[in-house]
């Protein structure tokens, strides 16, 4: 896990620039007007929104987490999401999300920029996904309009997406502010602009309901590789890096004279456990590596973190068995 | 890469001043078509006028016993302002003020639920003789919302050899207003036999916040039949504020166990709700009735609150 480097930000985003450019919806009037001030600039903004509503609406997932739940927007039709840091908590983490209509599709979490609650994650189910169009050309200004999605609250199939209308109210390098009020549940979902183009993702609110914090979807672009890489990057506020050593595995094992590592107990709901390890089974290889001594075993967890894969080779009633599972947190 | 923060004028934000004249045209039916309540000088809700002669719902939950209400409507003030009757299940209450040519609100009965993305006018702040527009959009779909924790009768109940045994009846519920006592035997809901919690929950499972109950209990050997009015939970037993509550501010205490709402996102506080809420024609798509956090409104449908006031406004004239 690497910091991504100035030098290669800069080099990415020349990328992006070289990339074939979308047909531009153009800029509605609206946004350069100070305000509106008749009923036709009202009856605009409505028909902004009512015609880009529906089709947002259906790639805005509820990203449940079991404990708690945040929001996502599906972006490719594969099924790339993008979320916040604080809401996948981590790199590799499973979860489940859950579209408007109910559909629910197993998800796993990419990369993360813990200094600006960037995140993203991955539909890790085959199909082709309802997903969104990208301003990728940054193209929202002080004062635009702007409208939320989120599933508030976490996911009601009744009520479905909720949206709010605001304006942007103040900018800064890695924030938007909008007065689209946020609430619990919203963490992660999209704001649009009046086209129907991601501009944002929610993050966080303040004390007053004006307060309402977006990161700006330009932060996404720059970062864009380190994201799909799944590398962690930075030390910021929004997510905690994982600490090596506190990865868990949740086995009692006992080092064999003819080798390999005989399992005596599994821990009651440890990975171990829900991987299916039983005891008397014989650890042969840990990440292909052949287990001598109990002391090796242990040395080599202690370089792994929580959420790690380890792959475990082993013999089961002389039959040869491989698994891979994920380590908890000690 | 560091630049100085730009930000938007308060007045050009979405309930800036300078946004919220745009809709001068709908201001005019909040200052003609709802009403300021009042208790001595505190503004306690709004009101929402359905007829000529001075019928006017707001929400029950907000006025207490109905007394010492003054009522404004545009630049007249009603000092006699009476409470005739509630509906518990909308917690909508219907007031009377010796008024004429009120203009009532124009209910849009004849067209669909408004869709998500449709702007919304509700009262905001108002002075003694002007009413303020506060804008938003409808923001989910139309729904009912469950009693938070449940519809219950209001006592505390012992299984006991096969019987269901009162042990407490709690103060203001139902159960207190039908006469239920103590040590009364559960025997049958609507005639159905109940011997055990599980037959009782399930007997009650289809009745909403407001309905009436008919039940049977057995008092010193005597079949009694009462009628007994369930109340939410949370209104009943408060609750414990959630997460989210924490950072709602001031929400609508009654804000759970409605037949059906819209939902906006116009931000009010609990003494904002009972006026209507207008679309851009100045048609009312329905009445505000519960702050429900931070940044959810809900409000009684035009279709809705059309019913719910003739059935008001009959009960009351009928007395």
């Amino acid at each position: 896990m690497t910091e991504v480097r100035t030098a290669a930000l800069t080099g990415l985003f020349a990328c992006i620039l070289l990339m074939p450019a979308q047909v531009n919806a153009e800029r509605p009037y609206i946004n350069d007007k100070k305000a509106p001030d008749s009923r036709h600039d009202l009856d605009v903004i409505q028909k902004h929104l009512t015609e880009t509503l529906p089709a947002n609406r259906r790639a805005t997932v509820c990203i449940d987490l079991g404990e708690g739940s945040g929001s996502g927007v599906v972006v490719t039709a594969d099924g790339l999401i993008l979320t916040a840091a604080h809401v996948t908590g981590g790199v590799g983490k499973e979860f489940t999300v859950i579209f408007e209509d109910g559909r629910k599709a197993k998800a796993e979490s990419l990369g993360l920029i813990s200094t600006s609650d960037c995140a993203m994650a991955k539909i890790i189910e085959p199909g082709t996904w309802p997903h969104v169009e990208m301003d990728r050309d940054d193209t929202t200004q002080l004062g635009d309009w702007v409208y939320s999605l989120g599933h508030s609250g976490g996911f009601d199939k009744e009520r479905g997406v909720v949206v709010r209308l605001g304006r942007i109210v103040q900018v800064k390098d890695s924030t938007f502010q909008s007065d689209c009020s946020l609430i619990g549940g919203d963490s992660g979902g999209p704001l649009f602009d009046l086209n129907g183009k991601l501009v944002g993702i929610h993050s966080r609110v303040g004390m007053r309901v004006p307060e309402n914090m977006h990161v700006p979807l330009r932060e996404f672009v720059k970062n864009w590789d380190a994201l799909s890489r799944s590398e962690f990057v930075g030390d910021g506020p929004f997510a905690k890096r994982p600490e090596k050593g506190k990865g868990f595995l949740g086995l009692g094992t006992k080092s064999r004279s003819e080798g390999g590592l005989s399992v005596d107990k599994v821990g009651r709901e440890s990975p171990a456990e829900k991987a299916g390890m039983k005891a008397g089974d014989i650890l042969l290889k840990m990440d292909g590596v052949e287990l001598k001594t109990k002391e090796q075993f242990q040395d080599m967890l202690k370089e792994k973190a929580p959420d790690d894969r380890v792959a475990l080779e082993l013999l089961r009633e002389g039959k040869l068995e491989t698994l891979t599972l994920r380590l908890g947190e000690r | 890469m560091v630049s100085r923060a730009q930000t938007l004028e308060t007045t050009y934000r979405t309930n800036g001043a300078t946004v919220q004249a745009a809709f001068e045209s709908v201001r005019m039916a909040l200052q003609t078509s709802s009403a300021v309540i009042k208790r001595g000088p505190k503004e306690i809700s709004y009101g929402t006028v359905v007829s000529e002669d001075g019928y006017i719902l707001t929400k029950a939950s907000e006025i207490g016993d109905g007394t010492g209400l003054t009522v404004i409507v545009d630049e007249k003030t009603f000092k006699d302002a009476a409470l005739l009757s509630v509906d518990s299940s909308w917690d909508v209450a219907l007031l009377k003020v010796q008024a004429t040519g009120l203009v009532p609100v124009k209910l849009a009965l004849d067209s669909p639920d408004a869709e998500r993305g449709t702007w919304v006018v509700a009262n905001g702040a108002t002075s003694r003789t002007k009413r303020r527009p506060q804008v938003g959009i409808i923001a989910a779909t139309p729904r009912e919302i469950l009693p938070a924790g449940g519809a219950v009768l209001g006592v505390s109940l012992e299984e006991k050899s096969k019987k269901l045994v009162v042990t407490e009846v709690h103060e203001k519920s139902g159960a207190e207003k039908a006469g239920m006592k103590k040590d009364d035997v559960i025997a049958a809901v609507s005639g159905q036999k109940i011997s055990n919690r599980k037959e009782l929950a399930e007997a009650m499972e289809k009745h909403r916040v407001g309905d009436d109950l008919e039940l049977t209990v057995e008092r010193d050997g005597a079949k009694i039949d009462l009628k007994v009015r369930l109340a939410g939970r949370v209104d009943l037993f408060g609750e414990e504020k959630s997460r989210n509550d924490v950072m709602s501010g001031n929400f609508s205490v009654r804000r759970s166990g409605f037949p059906r709402i819209i939902q906006h996102d116009i931000v009010a506080n609990s003494a904002g709700m009972g006026g209507p809420l207008l679309d851009l024609d100045g048609r009312c798509l329905g009445m505000n009735i519960a702050r429900a956090n931070r940044c959810e409104t809900f409000a009684i449908p035009a279709g809705d609150l059309r019913s719910l006031a003739d059935r008001l406004i009959t009960q009351a004239t009928a007395k």
